[in-house]
């Protein structure tokens, strides 16, 4: 039963997503939203064109590393400051305040303090991990307590010590909320690395998008937001699996 | 006062970083602004900054207003027609991820180069939550009261208005404290690109002109403009909230 549900649903969805992709290909080629809607088939063309491979691969690796050193260092600092809140309550209150403000902040207004400190490659890395550092926070904060109180008095009179607690209940059952801020945090990379390629940034997807918009060049400019927004979407994806299976092995 | 600084002692850190930062370390004024030029610049010329303002929050506050109601009704026009349901459930799950913000250059590309535009970015990229968090919103009724209302013969009209809207408005709540600091960024990037105005255009002319002091005063008020608006929400959003419980 509930596989045909999840049959059903994933048809459901590749029938509301082909039926988009049609739209936009009638609408584009009949140019009923003018010159810069191109049809979808001009994009793929666009993007499959062989003199422009070695553009793509070089700025999607650009954009790549950039956004995963962003991804590693806010991950790395969103779950160290949830530990401490977590190890320390007194700061938890200012924590979340101070994530909040930091949440609030518009990534962009960060672009002049980051181009100012840092060089402008590592602007999009520190941009990125801002972002990242928030998801990461609350996804931590959530996942630290997510061990049922119940489990945790059983640990409690069989005299287990806190460490073998943390290993065999806290981490165990951590997991899952963790794995979840792993996959809602690859947007946010990826946005906080554009905006701070917008900057200034010497190569890039984001470079390449702006160029590109700036000249009028409207299939290179869809197709590279396509292809930005396709890395994202088939990481996001892939963390999406590992959720699942995460998910079934430790709830 | 403690219970000031228990709340606050983050951002008052990240301040304290900043001016001790630049008086250590002795950087040129061009590259990093002291705290106080940019603040002197802030007092000196309010109405410069006023008006930058007010041009952001015309083009944030009625894109926010119109992405949420424009995902509010799409998240209502998903209870009636199993078409749309199909047509805009992928749709969403996709647009949540990917980054949004890339996909402005698109947009001011389709719409042109008008305030009108602006106006449609910030409200395309409000739409999402709105429309993920109402969506989730209409079906969160409480459990059972949907028989009750068969039982006692209620249409579907009824069961609208009676139950799946009242249910939706903590989320609603929700949706606006979340799309309120989206709806400043997105107005600021998409000024910022396009050049139209508001903070996001002064922002990129003053960095362009090396004039820094300036260009991290737009950046200050930015921040908190974008902060209030986000605490305004939430403070919204609880008040609801706990009348609605």
């Amino acid at each position: 039963m509930k596989y045909v549900t999840h049959f059903r649903a994933a048809i459901t969805a590749a029938v509301g997503f082909a039926v988009i992709l049609v739209l936009w290909q009638v609408i584009g080629s009949a140019k009923l939203l003018g010159p810069t809607f191109p049809p979808l088939s001009s994009v793929i063309a666009s993007l499959t064109v062989p003199y422009r491979r070695h553009l793509y691969i070089r700025a999607g690796l650009a954009t790549l590393s950039t956004a995963a050193w962003g991804y590693g260092i806010g991950q790395a600092g969103g779950l160290a400051a949830a530990l401490f809140g977590h190890l320390l309550p007194f700061s938890r209150a200012g924590l979340d305040r101070l994530a909040s403000v930091i949440h609030a902040i518009p990534m962009i207004a960060l672009g002049p303090l980051f181009m100012a400190v840092l060089s402008p490659v590592w602007a999009g890395t520190a941009i990125a991990a801002i972002g990242v550092f928030f998801v990461s926070y609350i996804a931590g904060c959530t996942a630290i307590e997510s061990a049922a109180p119940t489990h945790r008095d059983l640990f409690q009179i069989f005299g287990a010590s806190p460490l073998r607690r943390l290993w065999l209940l806290d981490v165990p059952s951590a997991l899952p909320a963790l794995v979840t801020g792993l996959r809602q945090a690859v947007p946010v990379a990826f946005l906080g690395t554009i905006l701070g390629e917008w900057f200034g940034s010497a190569h890039g997807l984001g470079l390449l998008i702006l160029s590109a918009m700036e000249n009028f060049q409207i299939a290179l400019l869809w197709s590279t937001v396509i292809l930005c927004c396709g890395l994202s979407l088939i990481i996001f994806v892939l963390l999406g699996y590992v959720e699942r299976i995460v998910g079934r092995h430790y709830r | 006062m403690k219970r000031f600084l228990a709340r606050w002692w983050g951002p008052c850190l990240l301040l304290l970083v900043w001016q001790v930062g630049v008086q250590a370390s002795g950087v040129n004024q061009i590259v990093m602004p002291h705290p106080m030029a940019v603040l002197m610049d802030m007092a000196s010329n309010p109405l410069v900054y006023g008006r930058a303002a007010a041009g952001t929050l015309l083009v944030a506050v009625p894109g926010l207003t119109a992405g949420l109601a424009m995902g509010g009704m799409l998240a209502l026009l998903c209870q009636f027609s199993a078409v749309m349901e199909y047509l805009l459930t992928p749709l969403a799950m996709m647009l949540s991820s990917i980054p949004v913000v890339a996909i402005i250059p698109v947009l001011s590309r389709l719409f042109g180069y008008h305030m009108t535009t602006l106006i449609i970015i910030v409200a395309i990229i409000c739409f999402l939550p709105a429309f993920v968090y109402m969506h989730a919103g209409l079906r969160s009724v409480p459990a059972g009261s949907l028989d009750v209302f068969s039982v006692f013969g209620a249409g579907a009209r009824a069961r609208l208005l009676l139950l799946r809207l009242p249910a939706s408005v903590p989320s609603c709540m929700t949706a606006l404290r979340i799309a309120a600091p989206t709806a400043i960024l997105a107005s600021l990037t998409a000024e910022y690109l396009m050049q139209t105005g508001g903070l996001g255009a002064l922002f990129r002319i003053t960095t362009a002109e090396f004039r820094s002091e300036r260009a991290f005063g737009c950046s200050l008020v930015a921040m908190v403009l974008s902060v209030c608006c986000f605490f305004l929400a939430l403070h919204a959003e609880r008040a609801v909230t706990r009348r609605w419980r």
